[in-house]
């Protein structure tokens, strides 16, 4: 397998929700090689959404360190983590979370608004991802005006469209039904393949995470796993 | 008919109890529409405070003379001869002394200095003889005395003292280039009168080199029809041809030009106003409606009626602009009711007046503020009405 | 897309409420302009006043006269240009209502003082030569249907003729247009010389002086020298500058400051609690979107800006609607107060302030909701713990 894109060494997390302790990770080691895609499941409760919280950078660990592309990014400020978010990583959610104002072509637009790009060059990547997620005929429409698959369609091109290394998905199919679920999913099978994205997906849909390369259980903060690749 | 009222009872309690839920945007309702009910209250006490004191001046009984097309006391001019005319008149009443019961007075304005603002003001300053208390009603005299004929002393009345520097009882000014000394203190019932200065008059027309002339002559009448009897002898003779009027309706008639602008100037701004605070409760009913949306549509979903939506809906909207609204006339009554203001009067001379907000003002300002919470309840209420029952079950 | 046009899309979102919500901004600035229009037209006096014109009333009040024989001595002054003088005539035309700033004037001293006053040559000449003759302001002459050559009948209220008549016949010799913005030629003026000859009373009495300085530096020393060269006189005298005299009189109508500060001030209170309102309602139902924003890479910063972008673009919206529409109404105004109070104009200074009470409204009312929004925390938002 070829060099790691994301390690966590010895991570441990806690929450305190109420006058409770939790404690989620306590010294989870764990890499996620390059171009992989990785199925999280495990009940609730296990802690797959805080893992990819802090895979995105959108919350820190308590202990132990992160590292990105071989960089630390637990101990980075604020906005150089919204930095780092904004160039590194995509977010898929479950219930899409599209901007009801904006049409899709402007949802796809939003994080290149980060950028230095100019209007001429993010027409150009707007245009490249919904067509890669076959879209481009629905530019134009709003979150509204478009069925649950398609909104769906159109939060893969904004999380594609500033050319992340990594894909975050959480239960990108959950609201779907299978039919849709398995275009969405092949969509992400081919994110995967021909673009190289790496993919940690979080489902509690054995079906879903059969389209991964490998699934990790997740149970009580600890992975067993299952290569499906092989 | 009962149902629908048990119906309508259930749901308005259900609507204001959730309304603490929506403190803050409730309280800015209130809030707004209390500011506007009370910039138009100041208005109306201001107007009215204003019409109170110039209209309150002057009796019935009391005719005064002035040159015809003077308008005012100030561009008056009647000669000793005229004065002595008026005293043949029939009609006047008789004073202690046997001769009739009228005062010759010379109007002339001096300058103030005002205690608010430290800037100067034009006061009357009204030269009389001794029937000047005698012509009039209600003059007292509150503190010291009454001024000495041929000296120079004066009394003033009460506003001026109160609003005016340097008139405090014992002090010496300076008017028309002659010292005087401050001997009284009168009081006139809140009248016009008590924002002016008194004088002998045969001093201040040495004074002013004005002779033996005047400006008014008033003279108390036998009843209040002898009014026509005096007109009738002015016209009659070519050397008087005087302006003869009851002394209530001159001052009544100055009275209506500056109360009508101030409420000429209240009124638009506080519709105005109102059509801001309207737009903020509309906003604030849309919230609390789509908050409630879906508690309303499950309780249409049970089989309650729309009629209950609305009307829960109304009363949260009038019930927070009444509450505005009496803390708009509250707030106005605690600030402004009572408190002096002093303008420039038709006569070019300075009129002190208190705010004065009554009942039938606070009856309009509360009024003002019922007609902002139902036209900004009333469309939201209508939406409330008509919330479509599938929004009982969409999420969120 | 830009970033302006994400914070547009957000405002727009809710058309009506921020329709409702730009309607109360827009109604605060309409009454700001016009009241702030109002006052500096009561101020006009005071703004226009030329700094090295002096008046002299009389000490005991400026209604009471002075002899003419001070124009002479007043002249001899050191530091004097020119003195002029008028007479306050209690004008009106056919009747009480149509009250009239009527003044008797030196002609020639008055108008070498008042160059804003504008008289063709032609007119200047007509009416220094004919001591019969008058000259009207523009808006008096349009609104009375004055032409030049007419003869008007003036009364007053004041002074009678030798006759016993009231009324006085003048041939309208000019028609006066102001020289600047704010300049109110909405009176007429005729010969002093004839009004005296022609009048019973008042003999040879004339109501202030005007004067025009050498410099405005010399104005304080000037003005010493008049008082004290009147000083225990019979008329002793009180000499201003043109400014002073006029702010002095507009005070007399009470504390109008205070009066328009309240009012505005109370318009005020009212959006900043409708708009702070609208602002925060709205970022309370945004809450998921903007953890959205963030979570895919938008800085707390950005998002600062975002809120705070889109209270400032409404204030913006509501306030320049609101100037606009207290510009065009005090257009309309002006014919209504015309001759009343002095020049109704809309001042850049009074939309320059506008501007700065727009800039201010947007951040207060967008601070809170911002710092809000700006301090979400993401995994608490979307509910991901």
């Amino acid at each position: 397998m070829s060099e790691a894109l994301i390690v966590l060494k010895s991570v441990g997390k806690r929450y305190t929700r109420g006058k409770q302790k939790v404690q989620i990770f306590d010294h989870l080691d764990m890499a996620i090689p390059k171009q992989d895609f990785v199925a999280v499941m495990g009940p609730s409760g296990s802690g797959k959404t805080t893992l990819l919280n802090l895979l995105g950078g959108i919350d820190r660990p308590s202990e132990g360190q992160i590292q990105f592309d071989g960089k630390r990014m637990d101990n980075l400020g604020e906005s150089r983590l919204a930095a780092f978010r904004a160039s590194n990583v995509g977010f898929i959610f479950q219930f899409y979370n599209l901007m009801p104002m904006l049409s899709a072509a402007q949802n796809v637009e939003l994080p290149l608004l980060l950028t230095s790009l100019g209007p001429k060059a993010r027409r150009e990547r707007v245009k490249t991802a919904l067509a890669i997620v076959s879209l481009s005929d629905r530019a134009r429409h709003k979150p509204s005006e478009l069925s649950g698959g398609q909104q769906q369609r159109v939060a893969i091109a904004r999380a594609i469209v500033s050319d992340p290394k990594l894909l975050l998905c959480d239960e990108p199919t959950g609201d779907l039904d299978r039919e849709t679920a398995g275009e969405i999913l092949g969509m992400l099978q081919t994110l995967n393949r021909d673009l190289g994205k790496t993919i940690v997906m979080v489902t509690h849909d054995p079906e879903a995470a059969r389209f991964a390369k490998r699934i990790l259980h997740l149970d009580k903060g600890h992975f067993s796993e299952k290569d499906l690749s092989a | 008919m009962a149902r629908t009222l048990a119906q309508i009872n259930a749901v308005t309690s259900m609507n204001l109890r959730s309304m603490p839920q929506r403190l803050w945007t409730s309280l800015s309702t209130v809030v707004a529409v209390a500011l506007v009910t009370g910039v138009l209250l100041a208005f109306l006490a201001m107007s009215n405070g204003f019409r109170t004191t110039v209209r309150g001046t002057g009796s019935p009984d009391v005719a005064i003379f002035m040159r015809k097309g003077g308008g005012g006391e100030l561009n008056s001019i009647i000669t000793r001869e005229q004065v002595l005319l008026i005293e043949e008149a029939k009609g006047i009443a008789t004073a202690a002394d046997g001769k009739p019961l009228m005062s010759a007075e010379m109007y002339a304005v001096v300058d103030g200095i005002k205690r608010s603002s430290g800037t100067k003001a034009n006061l009357p300053l009204r030269g009389v003889g001794p029937n000047a208390v005698g012509v009039r009603r209600g003059i007292r005299i509150a503190a010291g005395r009454m001024f000495r004929t041929g000296t120079p002393e004066l009394v003033v009345g009460r506003a001026v003292s109160k609003q005016f520097k340097g008139f405090e009882l014992g002090r010496t000014v300076r008017l028309a280039s002659q010292n005087w000394t401050v001997v009284g203190e009168f009081d006139a019932g809140g009248s016009v009168f008590e924002s002016e200065i008194w004088a002998d008059i045969a001093l201040l027309q040495g004074l002013y080199q004005r002779g033996s002339t005047v400006q008014t002559v008033r003279a108390r009448m036998e009843n209040t029809n002898a009014l026509k009897g005096l007109i009738d002898y002015s016209e009659a003779d070519p050397r008087l041809k005087l302006d003869v009027r009851a002394e209530s309706d001159f001052y009544a008639t100055q009275s209506r030009g500056i109360s009508d602008l101030i409420l000429y100037m209240g009124w638009p701004l506080a519709i105005a106003m109102s059509f801001g605070a309207l737009a903020g409760a509309l906003n604030t009913m849309y919230a609390s409606v789509d908050a409630r949306m879906r508690e309303i549509a499950t309780m249409r979903a049970i089989g309650f009626g729309g009629l209950p939506a609305f009307v829960g809906t109304m009363t949260e909207s009038l019930l927070l602009s009444a509450v505005g609204g009496v803390i708009g006339a509250l707030a106005t009554f605690v600030l402004f009711d009572g408190i002096s203001a002093a303008t420039l009067g038709s006569n070019f001379t300075q009129v002190v007046f208190s705010l004065k907000l009554t009942p039938e003002l606070v009856l309009q300002g509360v009024i003002l503020a019922l007609v902002i919470g139902f036209a900004g309840g009333v469309f939201p209420a209508w939406r409330a009405a008509r919330v479509p029952l599938l929004a009982a079950f969409r999420d969120q | 897309m830009t970033f302006l046009q994400l914070i547009r899309k957000n405002l727009f979102r809710k058309k009506l409420r921020t329709f409702l919500t730009t309607v109360a901004i827009f109604i605060a600035f309409a009454i700001f302009g016009v009241l702030a229009t109002f006052q500096n037209a009561l101020n006009a006096g005071a703004d226009t006043a030329s700094a090295d014109r002096l008046i002299v009333t009389n000490k005991i009040n400026f209604t009471l006269s002075m002899p003419i024989a001070y124009v002479g001595r007043v002249a001899t002054v050191p530091g004097v240009k020119i003195v002029s003088h008028a007479n306050w005539f209690g004008g009106y035309y056919q009747e009480p209502k149509n009250f009239l700033v009527a003044l008797a004037v030196d002609p020639q001293t008055y108008l070498d003082l008042y160059p804003e006053y504008v008289l063709p040559k032609a007119q200047r000449d007509a009416f220094l030569a004919d001591r019969g003759s008058i000259i009207v302001g523009k808006g008096l002459a349009e609104q009375f249907k004055w032409k030049l050559g007419d003869r008007i009948p003036i009364k007053s209220n004041i002074f009678r003729q030798r006759n016993g008549s009231d009324t006085w016949d003048f041939t309208v010799a000019g028609i006066m247009t102001p020289g600047g913005a704010g300049v109110d030629v909405t009176f007429v003026a005729f010969h002093y010389d004839y009004f005296k000859e022609t009048r019973s009373f008042g003999g040879d009495t004339i109501g202030w002086m005007i004067l025009k300085t050498e410099s405005a530096k010399e104005n304080e020393r000037i003005a010493r020298a008049i008082d004290t060269m009147f000083a225990n006189s019979p008329f002793e005298t009180e000499t201003k500058t043109e400014q002073a005299f006029n702010k002095a009189f507009t005070e007399q109508l009470g504390d109008l400051g205070f009066i328009v500060t309240s009012i505005v001030g109370s318009a005020f209170a009212t959006i900043l609690l409708i708009v702070g309102n609208t602002m925060m309602l709205t970022v309370r139902e945004r809450t998921n979107e903007i953890a959205v924003l963030k979570t895919i890479g938008f800085t707390s910063q950005r998002i600062f800006r975002l809120v705070i972008g889109e209270s400032l673009l409404l204030a913006m919206i509501g306030g320049l609607l609101g100037l606009g529409a207290a510009f065009a109404l005090s257009l309309a105004l002006a014919n209504m107060f015309a001759g009343r109070i002095g020049v109704l104009a809309f001042s850049p200074g009074t939309a320059l302030i506008g501007v700065g009470l727009m800039l201010a409204l947007g951040f207060l009312t967008g601070l809170l909701p911002a710092v809000r929004a700006m301090r979400l925390d993401v995994v608490t938002a979307l509910g991901r713990k």
